[in-house]
């Protein structure tokens, strides 16, 4: 029986963002969370591969209480069920961290799993690092930013695409792979399954002191990178109304733009007029 | 006593809200206009459960309480008032009166259909001389024996063009009116029942309101809801339950003007200002946002009464009554604001300004609401 394992993230949600307009920064508190687009790209990943091979499907994130919500939206999809890492003590962690953090509940909540699918990034810091590190940390081999799976056997053959090759590549189980947000269409969370998910559906949930590890190298304490500051670029767009007659307009528009048009069809406009 | 949605409610909102607006929200003013019934979002509906959504799992439904209930009718009428009202009527006053009063045998029958959204269900009890006042009904069911023979013409159908499963309000005996009014379950493929023409409505357009014409219908005895006489009692009952979909219908309607507006005064300039910043507007966004919030609170908790077994039937009154008239309340306002464009087809204001009104009309007019709350005022108070 295949195992699976999806590595899944709360992630704010993009439409409901609550930006604080003095200091351009997002109030993280008041925000609504979603499951992050890539991370519902590799659940439907595991899904299709269980529907052709059968197996077994744990969806497991790290994150505050609220996260559990992921967890339950990802059995409401199909997942059998939910590991939901939780301790005040891993909040803050960097990638690094996150990945060790990580692989040590897999080893001890799905030990001798056969797959790990993770999303490729996440639409809230967009380091596609925590992926790759997992790998590292479960000691297994490990791919990124795959749009395509198929399974024979013992060996998973993937298809990559990057710039505008079309990559296939193997793999040997156990391994891990992070899903694109490519032709894994979403699906529709479908409201009985909620519904029972929020019923009946049992969660494990393990702290720092659960999987047996020091505070001092997990969540912030253990972290090596720091972030200084968050904040939105203004952009300072200017609008300008150019008057006159039609072709005083287009002149116009070439002596302002001259730079702007000429990238776009492939002519440096300034040396030939100036010519 | 805990205001914030728990877990669940958050996620089925979300859940809903990702369906609708991904599916729906394209096409919502199209079908508007073409007055056109979306089959293919129906399509799409069926596996999630949309269809079955309070009925019990056994039968395919999602089971759910009355709050998630309340809140997936609330999103998809915050993009398609219309498809919302397919979706209560079917779910509130079509499957919900199989599931609280049919037979266990009714229920394998009709229910997993339903439920599946195989057969979109109708309610019948309107017709042109009989709506707020059910004893009106002149639509008979004669026994002859081995059948029930129903005659008669209902109106104002919600669903009637698509309906699969109508569920008809009939009289058995003409001479005693109170005591013999029974809910028949009558298909869609019983010789003699057939559709009139669909209705040109201001508002709820792409949901097919229409006639249906029932002549020499026969169905089976098994095919009458509870015992003879038990009408008015199904009736009543299933109206309750209907209100609280027509509110949280309406409930989705008006946040999508207040929504609209919110956006529109910020954009909108005038002396060099957005709108927003002006006094006037602001107090009616203030206005729009309390009403708004005092009818979701109203409806959540009829929902919540339902859910715990006691009668909710004043409080779904009270529910509907002011999600209903609130949204006509915020859905005009919304137009005020955008001016001139919100009087255009060209914003999707103007809509829900037609589709408001009539919250205030079916399932119990607000006058009706008002003699329900008055009944049980009443009642308790000496």
């Amino acid at each position: 029986m295949l195992k699976m394992v999806v590595c899944l993230k709360q992630v704010p949600m993009v439409s409901e963002l609550p930006w604080d307009p003095r200091t351009g920064t997002l109030q993280r508190d008041l925000a609504e969370g979603m499951m992050n687009p890539a991370c519902r790209s590799a659940l439907e990943a595991a899904l299709r591969l269980r529907a052709g091979e059968g197996g077994e499907i744990t969806a497991i994130t790290m994150g505050p209480p609220m996260a559990e919500e992921v967890l339950r939206e990802a059995i409401a999809l199909g997942a059998d069920r939910g590991v939901l890492l939780t301790d005040r003590r891993m909040a803050g962690a960097d990638t690094s961290v996150t990945s060790y953090t990580l692989a040590r509940a897999i080893e001890r909540a799905c030990a001798g799993f056969d797959l790990v699918l993770c999303g490729f990034s996440t639409i809230d810091s967009e380091t596609a690092q925590v992926g790759p590190q997992l790998a590292e940390e479960l000691a297994v081999p490990g791919v990124a930013g795959i749009d395509g799976i198929e399974l024979f056997g013992r060996t998973v053959r993937m298809r990559r695409l990057s710039d505008n090759f079309l990559e296939t590549l193997e793999m040997d189980l156990p391994g891990l792979i992070t899903v694109a947000t490519g032709e894994n269409a979403l699906q529709h969370v479908p409201l009985g399954g909620l519904q029972a998910a929020f019923d009946g559906a049992k969660i494990l949930t393990l702290s720092a002191d659960d999987l047996g590890l020091d505070p001092e190298i997990i969540g912030v304490k253990g972290s090596a990178t720091r972030i200084i500051s968050v904040t939105s670029p203004t952009a300072a767009k200017k609008n300008l109304v150019l008057t006159g007659a039609p072709k005083r307009i287009v002149e116009q528009l070439f002596e302002r733009f001259d730079d702007k048009i000429g990238g776009a069809i492939g002519r440096d406009l300034k040396t030939e007029k100036a010519k | 006593m805990d205001f914030n949605p728990c877990m669940k409610h958050k996620a089925v909102r979300k859940a809903v809200r990702m369906f609708a607006e991904a599916e729906l929200a394209p096409i919502a003013r199209d079908i508007d206009r073409d007055a056109r019934f979306p089959w293919e979002v129906v399509e799409k509906m069926r596996p999630l459960h949309f269809f079955g959504l309070q009925a019990p799992r056994e039968y395919g439904g999602a089971e759910m309480d009355s709050i998630s209930y309340a809140i997936a009718i609330e999103e998809i009428s915050r993009i398609s008032a219309a498809m919302g009202l397919c979706l209560t009527v079917h779910n509130s006053v079509g499957v919900y009166p199989i599931v609280r009063f049919g037979t266990e045998e009714q229920k394998k029958r009709f229910l997993p259909a339903m439920a599946r959204g195989d057969s979109i269900g109708a309610f019948c009890l309107t017709e042109a001389n009989a709506g707020s006042d059910a004893g009106g009904v002149e639509t008979t069911a004669v026994w002859d024996g081995s059948d029930y023979v129903i005659n008669g013409t209902k109106i104002f159908v919600t669903n009637g063009g698509v309906c699969g499963t109508a569920l008809i309000f009939a009289i058995t005996d003409p001479q005693n009116l109170q005591k013999s009014a029974g809910v028949f379950i009558v298909e869609q493929d019983t010789p003699g029942f057939s559709v009139g023409e669909i209705e040109d409505l201001c508002g709820m357009r792409a949901n097919p309101v229409s006639s249906l014409f029932l002549e020499d219908c026969r169905v089976p005895e098994g095919n009458l809801l509870g015992r003879p006489g038990d009408g008015i009692r199904i009736g009543l009952t299933t109206l309750d339950t209907g209100r609280i979909g027509i509110a949280a219908q309406a409930l989705g309607i008006a946040q999508s003007a207040f929504e609209d507006a919110v956006r529109y005064s910020k954009e909108r300039q005038q002396f060099k200002k957005p709108i927003s910043s002006f006094q006037t507007i602001q107090n009616f966004l203030a206005d729009m946002a309390t009403e708004i919030d005092a009818a979701r609170l109203l409806l959540y908790r009829a929902c919540a009464v339902k859910d715990s077994g006691r009668p909710f039937g004043a409080e779904a009154a009270m529910a509907k009554l002011y999600c209903s008239e609130m949204a006509t309340r915020v859905t005009n306002r919304a137009v005020q604001i955008h001016g001139g464009y919100g009087y255009s087809r060209e914003y999707d204001v103007e809509r829900y300004f037609r589709d408001a009104k009539v919250t205030e009309i079916y399932e119990g007019t607000s006058e009706v609401q008002r003699m329900v709350i008055a009944r049980a005022v009443l009642s308790q108070r000496t």
